[in-house]
Order: C-alpha cells, then structure tokens, then sequence
C-alpha cells in the first residue's frame, strides 16, 4: 500500500467522497434544494462557463477578481513598505508594534459595518477590507524577515564600503526575501478570503452577488457551481503564488 | 543618568502615546469640522459616553457570542486534536492528506455560509458550525506539525534511561509539541472569533455582530462605534487571557 503515490491516494479519497455524495443525494429522499449531486454541479459549472446559468457571470468575475488585485496590489506595497518601517529603528519598532498587534488581534470582521458606514456600500469598502484583512501578516513577515538578517552581513558589507541603500537592496532584502515572500503569499490568501466576506455581507456586485442570488432563490445547483468555482479561484490563486514564491527564493 | 535602552523604551512610549492622541484628535476633528458627517462617524467622546449604556444593552448579545464562539471554539480544537493525532500516526497519511488540510486554512471557507444556513438553519447552530469549522483547519495543521517537532532521537534516549510509556508522554513527547500547539490555539481562536462574528453579521438574529448590524442599519451611530469597540476590547481581552494562560502552563519550560 506504501507504494503508492501520496498524491494518487488523495485523488481516490477526493473521488470516493465524490462517489458517496452522487450515491447519497440519488439513493436517499434528501430535499434537492438542501443538497445537490455532484454530476448535476459538474454539469451546472459547465453552463456557469458557457455563459447560460446565472445573470451576467464573466462580468461579477470579473469585478470581484478586479477588486482582489487592486487591494492585493495596495496591500502588499503598503505592507511590505509598514514593515521595513517598523523594522528601520528599534525606537520606531518598539513604537508602534504594539499598536499593530492589538489591530492584529481584533477579528477585523467588525470593523466592516464601520468601512461600509464612512465609504459606501461600493467597490471602496470592499477593496478596504481585504486590503485590512491581508495587510497585517505582510507587516509583521516583512519586519520579522529584516530583523533577523545576520548582522555580519551588514557589517562585512559596510566594511567593503557599500553605501546604506546598497546594504539595503543588495544585502539585507535578499536575505529576508523568504520570510516576506511567505508573508505577501499568506497576504494573498487573506486578501482574497476579506474582498469576499465583503461581498457576501453587503450584497450588489461579484461573485458574492450571484452566490447570494443563488442563495436567495434556491437556485441549490447554481449555488453549489458558483461556491466551488470561487473555492477553485482560491486554490489556483494560492498555488500560483505559491510556485511564483518558491521560484524567487531560488 | 540614564542607560540608553531605557532612553529608547521612554522615547518608544512617548511616540506611541502621541500616535494614539493624534488620532483620536484627528478623529475629533473629522466629526467636528464635518469632514465626515455625524451620521457615518461618531466623535469619541460621544463614543466613550454610549460605551456603559451600550454594554448594558449589549449583554444578551455579548452572552449569546460568547457562548457560540466557546462552543465553536472548544469543538473545533478536540476535532482538530483528535484528526491531527490520528494522522500523525503514520508519514503516509500526513502526506496525504496534509495538502488538503492545509487547503483548508487558505480557501476563503466564507463562500460556503450560505450553503451552511441552508443546512442548519438561521439560529445559532450554522455560527457554531462555521467557527468550529474555521478554528479546526488552522489547528489541525499545527497539531500535525507540533508532532513533527518530536525527535525520534529523544525518545529513544528517553527510552534508554528506562523512562515508562506514561513518562516519555509527559516528559518528552507533550514539551516537545507545546509551542506549536499553542500557536495553534491562537490561530484558532481568532479564526473561530472571524467566522462567529461574520454568519452573526450576515443572519443579523444574534450576538454582538447582530447588534452591531441592527445599530448600523438603523444609524445610530454613537451606540454603533462603542459596540465596535466593545467587541474590540473582549477580543482583545480573550487574546490576552489566551496568552497568560499559554504562559502560566508553559512556564516549567524553562
């Protein structure tokens, strides 16, 4: 049994899974509304794609992807740029970390009826809560990677005469590089996760929308495509950075 | 005179401290010179006076969460504890189905509230499912990597020395996981404290993110801001329980 392959036995554990729930929801009277067999998903994700099974997809992808970038991108430049603050002077550091870390701590959820009330119910809010979701991990990643650069690095650099700005792009980045990395991609994940919560709570455009629209109007197979499609945006997302992650630190 | 690490811990205070006044000045003036009308922002002082007749209001609410995310919390870590343990049984089954775990932590599992409401209903059932859920996932994973922390060296020695089953347990193999388990709890925690207040915003029928929700629809803005920031401070409060608590147990460490 030892021989094969992890990967495949995950696979057939995944396909099993996938086995009893088409068998459970056809063989049983469970209601049709409450749970809906995996062929029939499978066949509703096709006709999402193709264009024919909820209003206006391409386009609320298209938004909630949109909003994704534009608060990843604000995200990680002023989170990596937080970091290498907080981690440019002890004083500075001892200042304000303690701050960040009790914003850490709140669960920002409940700062969202607070975003919503002072910018709107549009893209703003939404953009501004997974950028607050996200920002937090890449700050703390970005400074915890400075901090623990080998001193002698530097000083052997400064020794050969490098200038501050030099020791900086040419020593000290490249030697945290990994630990930033693993925080923009964490960054990333939570990013994605906050610009959807938005979009569940308050309701009017995105993958939120038709996932409520769906909701809202027991559409259970539509709703079952659009929640494993934006489960799917997710995990290729996150293997995407992952493997950009893995290629920079090499 | 004094030692310049005691310089540097004053001046860090007295930055802080003047950060902290900025803002709440900033924020003063935000509402009195109208930058953001009275109706979206509440000045702070307004605040701080709504904060006692709010907590009284609140309690119910505050009782009602409280009790889901201990419920959801608590359920979530033995799941976690059980499945990770298991697993850890073997190399194989850990490489097999750490992948999926460690999916777990990173999907954004919002999507599936709506599907969980259909399933459990609108009362307080679907937030302790969804908290559990969210607390289980980043535990599980620390678990299956706290049991990575034992070295198989340590318990050989351990077993050398005549050490009994019961003995390598307390002595070797729990210290040896203890930080990671810890680091855990507190992912843990804070996900199930996420995932308790977002289907309590999203139903709106109980608990503090109800509350809020039911202040912020019908603007009453001051009552709002202070149940924020009294829902900040509990979890605020748990955090630090959580961590004095962590360091009370692990204190024989060192």
């Amino acid at each position: 049994m030892h021989r094969v392959p992890p990967a495949l036995t995950r696979l057939a554990l995944i396909l099993a899974l996938l086995a009893v729930w088409e068998l459970a929801t056809r063989l049983t009277s469970v209601n049709v509304i409450l749970i809906a067999p995996p062929s029939i998903v499978l066949w509703e994700i096709v006709r999402v794609f193709a264009g024919l099974s909820v209003p206006d997809f391409y386009l609320n992808a298209g938004i909630t992807l949109a909003e994704i970038a534009v608060a990843y991108a604000i995200a990680a430049v002023f989170g990596v740029l937080m970091g290498i603050a907080v981690a440019s002077s002890k004083v500075i550091g001892d200042a304000f970390e303690p701050i960040l870390l009790v914003l850490y701590a709140i669960p920002k959820i409940i700062l969202y009826p607070v975003i919503v009330l002072m910018i709107g119910t549009g893209y703003a809010s939404k953009i501004s809560f997974g950028i607050l979701v996200g920002i937090f991990v890449i700050i703390f990643n970005t400074a915890a990677g400075l901090r623990q650069v080998e001193p002698n690095y530097v000083r052997l650099a400064h020794s050969l005469g490098y200038g501050k700005g030099k020791i900086f792009f040419k020593v000290e980045l490249p030697a945290a590089a990994q630990t930033i990395l693993s925080g923009l991609r964490l960054g990333f994940g939570y990013t994605i996760i906050g610009v959807i919560t938005g979009e569940l709570l308050v309701v009017n455009v995105g993958l939120g929308f038709l996932i409520d629209w769906a909701s809202v109007n027991y559409h259970t197979a539509q709703l079952y495509a659009v929640v494993l499609i934006t489960l799917a945006i997710g995990v290729v997302a996150n293997l995407v950075v992952s493997r950009l992650e893995r290629r920079w630190v090499r | 005179m004094m030692s310049s690490a005691k310089r540097d811990h004053y001046l860090a205070l007295t930055i802080r401290t003047i950060a902290i006044l900025l803002f709440l000045l900033l924020w003063y003036l935000a509402v009195k010179l109208e930058w953001i009308d009275s109706m979206f922002l509440a000045s702070p002082l307004d605040t701080l006076q709504h904060l006692i007749p709010v907590t009284r209001k609140a309690a119910p609410d505050l009782y009602a969460t409280l009790t889901s995310f201990s419920v959801a919390f608590v359920t979530g870590v033995l799941f976690a504890l059980l499945v990770g343990f298991v697993l850890s049984i073997s190399d194989y089954n850990r490489k097999v189905f750490v992948p999926l775990l460690v999916l777990g932590v990173t999907i954004p599992k919002v999507t599936l509230m709506p599907l969980f409401i259909l399933w459990f209903g609108i009362e307080q059932l679907p937030i302790i499912v969804f908290g559990a859920l969210s607390a289980f996932f980043p535990m599980v994973v620390n678990v299956l990597s706290a049991t990575g922390e034992v070295k198989p060296n340590q318990i050989l020695l351990a077993k050398a020395m005549g050490f009994s089953r019961l003995q390598i347990y307390r002595k070797v193999i729990f210290p040896a996981m203890l930080p990671v388990l810890i680091s855990g709890l507190f992912y843990a925690c804070n996900a199930a404290m996420m995932g308790v207040f977002i289907v309590e915003l999203a139903l709106a029928r109980h608990g503090l993110g109800a509350f809020v929700h039911d202040l912020a629809m019908t603007f009453r803005t001051a009552d709002m801001y202070a149940a924020v920031v009294l829902t900040a401070s509990i979890t605020v409060f748990i955090n630090m329980a959580l961590w004095y608590g962590a360091r009370y147990f692990g204190r024989w460490r060192v």
